[in-house]
């Protein structure tokens, strides 16, 4: 079953008196376990179309369903909790409480769930470990390199077992080689856990180390492509648009 | 919580001046509603201690000065109701102008005729002696503000009352022994001397102008009688029945003097909690202040607890926690001072023979914690609901 469905997906905002059409009716379907990065040009819609997957803004139009669940019909208060239990996030500048350690930040989203989590500590000292920050444990966002810093971001979004994990621009605050650290890391907790990962970037050697890459221009899929695993190129023809 | 004590301490200076705020507010209500309560304790013994009997005095002075003769206590005996009309002498214990600030009558010589005790609602305990032999002469009993400001406890000797500090050619003083020391009531006989009625006598003889002394008897006056009544018997009808059988005395009924203690009660206590309570009020903006600007700095940190699962209540919850915390923090350190102002204010009153000033209830002290708490709360609503109305992309994104 597709962990997304999108169908005739809108987003439009009012600027003054022009309407923009950040989104211009995109349907697609992103399979259960994939990973998924979505290009384009600023202004092309990849950032609206995360955040409309991270339930953090409304559709003008359309449907989204994230694991069979019409999420259009669901009450702010349940998109918070689904956000909470279902989606992960990974933002550009990490977003990491400057007030709490490490593991205090991976159990942030602990926080806000319903009822009571009493492994919530041992999973979040464990994802540190999977994330190579075991003796990082205490320190503080100020006390970590950018990549160590987006390390703990990957595990907060991992804390509580989501099915779908967005990453905005996830490595666009670190340098390549870091980039290419992160990614692989991304790409391992993809594997290992089977989480759906959408990540949007600019960057095409990021976007390279995916499953599948979808281009967007000017709110429209301007090609979804595929891409094999043994060499990294592209794999089969562009989808017409 | 830990997190809370982290935001705040991000602005310390910030953070320090609004508690300042509460700690003032606090500190305003503490001292003053203190000041209130020692009045309203003093207040309420008197309405105690007068509210038993009915008072009467001579009618032509009016008040407690004017002259009345025992002989009146027993044709006070005679009108219905009554069960025992004693007479009072007393006077002043110093012979200086008494100029300490005090809500109470001031130290006061007292004495009762023999036998009356028994009548009074009123009745006294002894830290340590007894009281005075109702025949005898010599022997004093001091409440427990006056021991303290004269420094004497049972078996020392006093010159009562006591010397002027210049010399007086009108002065006679007697010497007293201390015989027993009242448990502290709040009230009235706190600062009483109380003596035997013959030594009132004697000291009330005394202290009359020379152009009377040597035409009254002194064991034939007092100045006032406390008239009881029988068991059920209404004061205020049984004053009003002295007034019209028994003349030249003018009986007091109790509600008036009730009534005159607790009207000057409530102004007192409005006055004064009212100014305390303007006080935390200001230090009540300064919170909202302080969390509008910590919500406006904080604007990226809410989108991301809202991207990661926090509904608008968590949101509120945790602005508003905040906010009382401050007010936690300024309520606990504004009552601290406030109890060392009183207590030292307190002890450098009583070193200075004076009475205390100030009481610090236990009703005030949880009055003013749960008022700057909820103050606190109260004031991180606003801020709260801004933080939480945020729009999560919005918010996600701001720079």
């Amino acid at each position: 079953m597709a962990a997304i469905e999108l169908t005739d997906l809108t987003k439009h905002y009012k600027q003054g008196k022009n309407i923009v059409k950040a989104l211009d009716g995109v349907t697609l379907s992103i399979e259960s376990g994939e990973f998924v990065a979505v290009v384009g040009r600023s202004g092309s819609g990849k950032t609206t179309l995360l955040d409309l997957l991270g339930l953090l803004l409304r559709p003008t139009a359309g449907r989204i369903m994230i694991d069979g669940l019409d999420t259009g019909t669901l009450k702010d208060g349940e998109r918070a909790t689904m956000r909470g239990e279902r989606i992960g996030f990974i933002f550009q500048e990490f977003n990491l409480l400057p007030t709490l350690n490490a593991l205090e930040n991976v159990m942030l989203p602990l926080r806000y769930r319903r009822g009571k989590d009493p492994d919530g500590k041992a999973r979040a000292l464990r994802l540190l470990e999977e994330v190579d920050l075991a003796d990082r444990v205490d320190h503080k966002p100020s006390e970590l390199s950018g990549g160590q810093a987006q390390r703990v971001a990957i595990a907060r979004s991992l804390i509580n077992d989501p099915a779908l994990v967005l990453g905005d621009e996830p490595t666009g605050e670190v340098d390549s080689e870091t980039s290419t650290q992160l990614i692989d890391l991304m790409r391992r907790m993809n594997r290992e856990r089977g989480v759906t990962f959408v990540i949007v970037t600019h960057d095409m050697e990021i976007a390279n180390r995916t499953d599948r890459i979808i281009r967007l221009k000017d709110g429209r899929v301007l090609s979804d492509e595929r891409i094999t695993a043994s060499n990294g190129s592209l794999a089969g023809a562009p989808l017409p648009t | 919580m830990r997190e809370i004590l982290r935001n705040l301490s991000r602005r310390k200076l910030r953070t320090g001046l609004t508690i300042l705020g509460i700690v003032i507010g606090v500190l305003a209500l503490t001292t003053m509603g203190s000041l209130a309560e020692k009045s309203n304790s003093l207040i309420d013994g008197g309405v105690r201690y007068f509210s038993d009997h009915v008072t009467v005095s001579a009618a032509t002075n009016g008040g407690f000065g004017g002259i009345v003769t025992i002989d009146k206590a027993k044709e006070i005996l005679n009108v219905a109701g009554v069960q025992a009309a004693c007479a009072t002498t007393g006077g002043p214990v110093k012979t200086d102008l008494d100029l300490s600030i005090s809500f109470g009558p001031g130290d006061q010589l007292t004495a009762e005729q023999p036998g009356c005790s028994q009548y009074e609602n009123f009745k006294l305990t002894y830290v340590s002696g007894h009281a005075v032999d109702t025949e005898g002469t010599g022997q004093v009993v001091f409440g427990s503000d006056i021991a303290k400001e004269f420094k004497k406890k049972v078996g020392d000797t006093i010159q009562l009352p006591i010397p002027p500090k210049k010399f007086n050619p009108d002065y006679i003083g007697h010497q007293f022994t201390v015989v027993g020391v009242l448990d502290k009531t709040g009230t009235a006989p706190d600062s009483f001397a109380l003596v035997s009625f013959k030594d009132g006598q004697t000291l009330f003889g005394d202290a009359l102008p020379a152009a009377l002394k040597g035409h009254v008897d002194p064991t034939t006056i007092a100045t006032g009688i406390n008239v009881y009544g029988k068991p059920g018997q209404d004061l205020d009808q049984l004053a009003n029945r002295i007034n019209d059988q028994v003349a030249g005395v003018k009986a007091i009924p109790p509600s008036t003097l009730v009534n005159a203690f607790k009207s000057a009660s409530i102004v007192l206590t409005a006055i004064t909690t009212g100014s305390a309570l303007l006080a935390l009020v200001i230090g009540g903006l300064s919170v909202i202040n302080t969390m509008l600007m910590a919500v406006t700095e904080r604007v990226r940190e809410i989108g991301l607890k809202k991207a990661v699962g926090a509904r608008t209540g968590h949101v509120m919850r945790e602005f508003v926690s905040e906010a009382s915390v401050i007010g936690a923090i300024g309520g606990l350190i504004g009552l601290g001072l406030g109890w060392a102002v009183t207590t030292l204010v307190n002890l450098a009153l009583v070193s200075g023979n004076q009475a205390e000033l100030f009481e610090l209830s236990l009703r005030l002290v949880i009055l003013s914690l749960a008022f700057a708490v909820g103050l606190g709360a109260l004031a991180g609503v606003i801020p709260a609901l801004r933080a939480a109305q945020l729009d999560p992309v919005t918010a996600l994104r701001h720079q």
